[in-house]
């Protein structure tokens, strides 16, 4: 086996479901994993977080599966499962010994086809509960908890998809009717906005024939409406701008951030490989300079959001030392991406070699394969793209990344929300 | 038209048997375990070198010794600096981490399959000529105070160490967050690493786990080559049992100002991971808190929208570690909560579970094994557990036959043995002013308020 040639095979029923089947049958588990076309840059204003919430809301029942059956039966048979919620599209998945994939496809099928018969007032406002506490907990009552709210704000402008985050606002979350979840799901929910993948242990032909069976009798649904706003955007920022937030936080943090090219951008490659050579392993840039040799930074993130309308994201952050001096760490940081106008080849080899062995590593797991598998198929309708990834970051030439730094990650692109320890006023 | 039933649960097929991969084992000269795994999927190899060098050996003005000298292994040998060290790796497409934990130290290598020997080669540099240069042993330090900092103003993890304080007698090391606190890792020089690492990375009671695309007899020559002159014994050992700090129950909040939520936990002593119940109580638990259709998530989430999540645990060590309930959940709801898992407790030592309960409970536990084999990681991870618990070499083989032997009548019994409602520790993080009257009212114990230390 080559290093990246995972198997699988496409196929699309009659009411749009597109299906990838991609077998392994080394250990007797199957994942599936359906991606639906819709994140939070399909709410309008005044329905923040509702993605969200309605992904709570598909695991409260359908026509034949009552309240908590779902997990109860996953869990049941040794299995995993959970959803999540992004900006572009919700994905839902579970792993269960392969003997009982039937199960995981006529759960996921009666909540495709048949979750509006058992909602009700009841389980909304119990999840509206739930996911306001998930807030509470993972954002307001946290340190930092709102740096990526402020960060999209100077982002992206006021009618952009991306605009506002996930989880959204409490009032908007408060708002949230029964009628919402029936609309949503109408529009949404259906077969021709999803692609489900099953990886692992599979017979591909008896697979697809037992897909067929659970979802081919779901009605397609009307095409899927223009994004709310205007996502449309101008390539850089524009200037610095800057969000100061003194607050009650542990330590002193600068998060920066670009605007860089969308997902489907061939030049979002060059994106990648930069965060690399700015963050990935303890050679990095940012590691090598920031906190091991000048120790200014206890420690560095770096990341880049694969986006697809208009504008996708690169952010580094740094964390200071107690005490230290948030403006000297930004004028750190700052020299650290000039620098990488600089950038040598020996970098490059080294990200793409930890890159190979992540991307590897990643691929042991089915549940790993069908996601990705998913978003190729339904970002690019290619989700033979997975087994090309490594040859398009290896394409990315040293030059390219030189330019990047001086097109992208200067002052005329940059938004800077920067964190100062109350108690060190 | 579909012969479909949609009403009912599809049946599960035929089960397709999946053993426990065969494990190839070495007694090394020196004393160290060798462990390998032939796993030939894809082209990777995951490496566990374990050293019984561990927190639980270290008194309290050592606290965080094993954890720094691990952080700080990074830094570099006597023939690289930390970073050359780094580029020696990464331009393989190789990583190298190191952690202290309380039963040792383990130093991990994730890497393909064809880059092994220069790896594992690096691997052992890094261990057994370690310089610890002035600047990255300060540098480790000062990442592990500003941690320290960080964890006393997260709500969830001060509420976490304030737990492990009341629920242990203040000698034991259990009762103290494993990096050490701010006066014992301050006061850490680079002599202190040298010397703890000299003395104590010693490869006597100890292994290394190799799992991945490579043959045994390939491992057992890299071994020779690299690590077939390292001997001897650490010379720091464990010296203490576990024990409460009291059998009362008590209630005691840290004060937060102008929290929105509160951090809750409730929990006691539990029970070292050598205890003969060890199966019948992990499914007692996962009945209670340990699955998402857990007593405790099903009401406190799913019946009262109380919360984002709540579980129990036992965490098992080699002296009893803590048993805990945790979670968060708002300000108006918070006494409730803690009535619910009083209950919940109550309920599970005293009635049991029941014969439904134990059959998911097991059938969940059984299921699950089987898919978390899936990896050369997880399979080095469950390996590993063997060497640092000292458990049979059949263990993994016959896990789920022992999971699926257990009784509701066992669990039952496990459970009131060892969750003890009367004398849980009950602690949170939040708004005294807000949530402490109703707390009280409560009438579980006095109510304590503590304030943060900054």
């Amino acid at each position: 086996m080559s290093l990246l040639s995972i198997p699988f095979e496409r196929h699309r029923l009659d009411n749009g479901l597109k299906v990838v089947l991609s077998p392994d049958r080394s250990v007797p588990i199957v994942a599936t994993n359906l991606w639906y076309g819709v994140g939070s840059r399909n709410e309008p204003a005044g329905k923040t977080g509702f993605a969200h919430l309605f992904e709570h809301m598909m695991f409260q029942g359908s026509a034949h599966v009552p309240k908590n059956k779902h997990f109860e039966l996953i869990e049941r048979v040794g299995g995993t499962l959970n959803a999540t919620t992004w900006f572009d599209r919700t994905n839902y998945f579970e792993t269960v010994p392969s003997n009982d994939l039937e199960l995981a496809l006529w759960l996921e099928s009666d909540r495709m086809g048949w979750m509006l018969p058992a909602m009700d007032q009841e389980k909304l406002d119990n999840q509206r509960d739930v996911v306001k506490n998930e807030k509470r907990q993972r954002y307001d009552n946290q340190p930092y908890g709102d740096w990526d709210e402020r960060l999209q704000a100077l982002v992206y402008p006021e009618d952009h998809p991306y605009r506002h985050t996930v989880i959204g606002s409490m009032e908007d979350i408060d708002a949230a009717t029964l009628d919402d979840v029936r609309s949503f799901f109408e529009t949404f929910y259906v077969p021709n906005n999803a692609v489900l993948t099953i990886a692992g242990d599979i017979d591909p032909a008896h697979a697809l024939a037992q897909v067929e069976r659970y979802f081919g009798e779901i009605h397609p649904g009307d095409p899927i409406p223009a994004l709310p706003g205007n996502p449309d955007i101008e390539p850089l920022i524009g200037s610095t701008v800057r969000d100061h937030v003194v607050a009650d936080v542990p330590l002193p943090r600068v998060i920066m951030a670009f605007r860089i090219p969308p997902y489907s951008s061939p030049d979002f490659a060059v994106a990648e490989v930069s965060r690399s050579l700015l963050g990935t392993g303890r050679a990095s840039r940012f590691y090598k300079r920031l906190v091991r040799e000048r120790r200014i930074a206890k420690g560095v993130v770096t990341y880049v959001f694969p986006l697809l309308s208009g504008a996708s994201m690169m952010l580094v952050w740094a964390t200071g030392f107690p005490g230290s001096d948030p403006a000297e760490l930004e004028a750190a940081m700052s020299e650290e991406l000039e620098a990488l106008s600089e950038a040598e080849q020996s970098e490059v080899d080294r990200a793409i070699a930890l890159t190979e062995t992540d991307l590897v590593r990643t691929l042991e797991r089915v549940s790993e394969r069908a996601d990705l598998l998913s978003m190729f198929d339904l970002y690019f309708d290619d989700p033979g793209r997975l087994n090309s990834e490594l040859d398009r970051l290896r394409a990315v030439s040293v030059d390219q990344i030189r330019a990047f730094a001086g097109d992208r990650l200067g002052p005329d692109n940059r938004a800077v929300v920067v964190y100062e320890p109350e108690s060190a006023r | 038209m579909s012969d479909l039933d949609r009403g009912r649960r599809p049946t599960s097929g035929p089960i397709r048997d999946f053993d426990f991969p065969d494990v190839d084992r070495r007694a090394l000269p020196n004393g160290l375990d060798l462990r390998v795994v032939h796993m030939n999927r894809l082209p990777v190899v995951s490496v566990n070198l374990f050293i019984r060098a561990g927190e639980s050996a270290l008194s309290d003005h050592n606290a965080g010794l094993a954890v720094l000298t691990a952080d700080a292994l990074e830094g570099g040998t006597k023939k690289r600096s930390g970073g050359e060290l780094s580029e020696s790796l990464e331009r393989i497409g190789a990583r190298v981490s190191a952690t202290g934990a309380w039963e040792g130290t383990s130093v991990g290598l994730s890497c393909l399959a064809d880059r092994l020997p220069e790896a594992l080669g690096i691997l052992a540099e890094t261990v057994l000529e370690p310089d610890f240069p002035d600047d990255e042993v300060a540098r480790a330090r000062d990442q592990q105070l500003a941690a320290a900092r960080q964890r006393s103003m997260d709500p969830a993890s001060l509420a976490t160490d304030t737990a492990l304080t009341r629920y242990f007698a203040s000698d034991v090391p259990y009762a103290r967050p494993i990096d050490g606190t701010a006066e014992s890792i301050a006061a850490m020089s680079r002599d202190d690493l040298r010397g703890y690492a000299e003395a104590n990375y010693r490869p006597e009671g100890g292994g290394l786990i190799v799992v991945g695309d490579v043959e045994t007899s390939e491992v057992e020559d890299m071994v020779g080559q690299y690590l077939g002159a390292w001997t001897g014994s650490p010379a720091t050992v464990p010296d203490f049992s576990a024990r409460p700090e009291t059998k009362d129950r008590r209630l005691c909040i840290v004060h937060r100002e102008g929290s929105v939520q509160s951090e809750i936990r409730v929990g006691h002593i539990g029970v070292p991971r050598a205890t003969p119940d060890y199966y019948a109580l992990s499914v007692a638990n996962m009945v209670l808190g340990g699955m998402f259709t857990s007593r405790l998530n099903l009401n406190l989430r799913e019946e009262n929208g109380f919360t984002y999540g709540v579980r129990s645990r036992f965490t098992y060590r080699s002296e009893a570690g803590p048993f805990q309930v945790s979670t968060a959940v708002g300000n108006d709801v918070t006494a409730a909560a803690v009535r619910e898992i009083m209950a919940e407790l109550q309920g599970m030592a005293e009635g049991g579970p029941t014969d439904e309960e134990v059959a998911a409970a097991r059938d969940y536990a059984a299921g699950i094994f089987g898919l978390q084999l899936e990896t050369a990681g997880q399979v080095a991870t469950r390996v590993s557990q063997l060497v640092v618990y000292g458990l049979g070499d059949d263990y993994f083989d016959a896990y789920r036959t022992n999971i699926r032997g257990v009784t509701t009548e066992s669990v039952a019994t496990a459970a009131a043995r060892h969750i003890r409602p009367d004398e849980v520790q009950i602690v949170l993080t939040g708004d005294a002013d807000v949530v402490g009257p109703e707390l009280e009212e409560l009438g579980l114990a006095p109510l304590e308020v503590m304030s943060p230390e900054k």
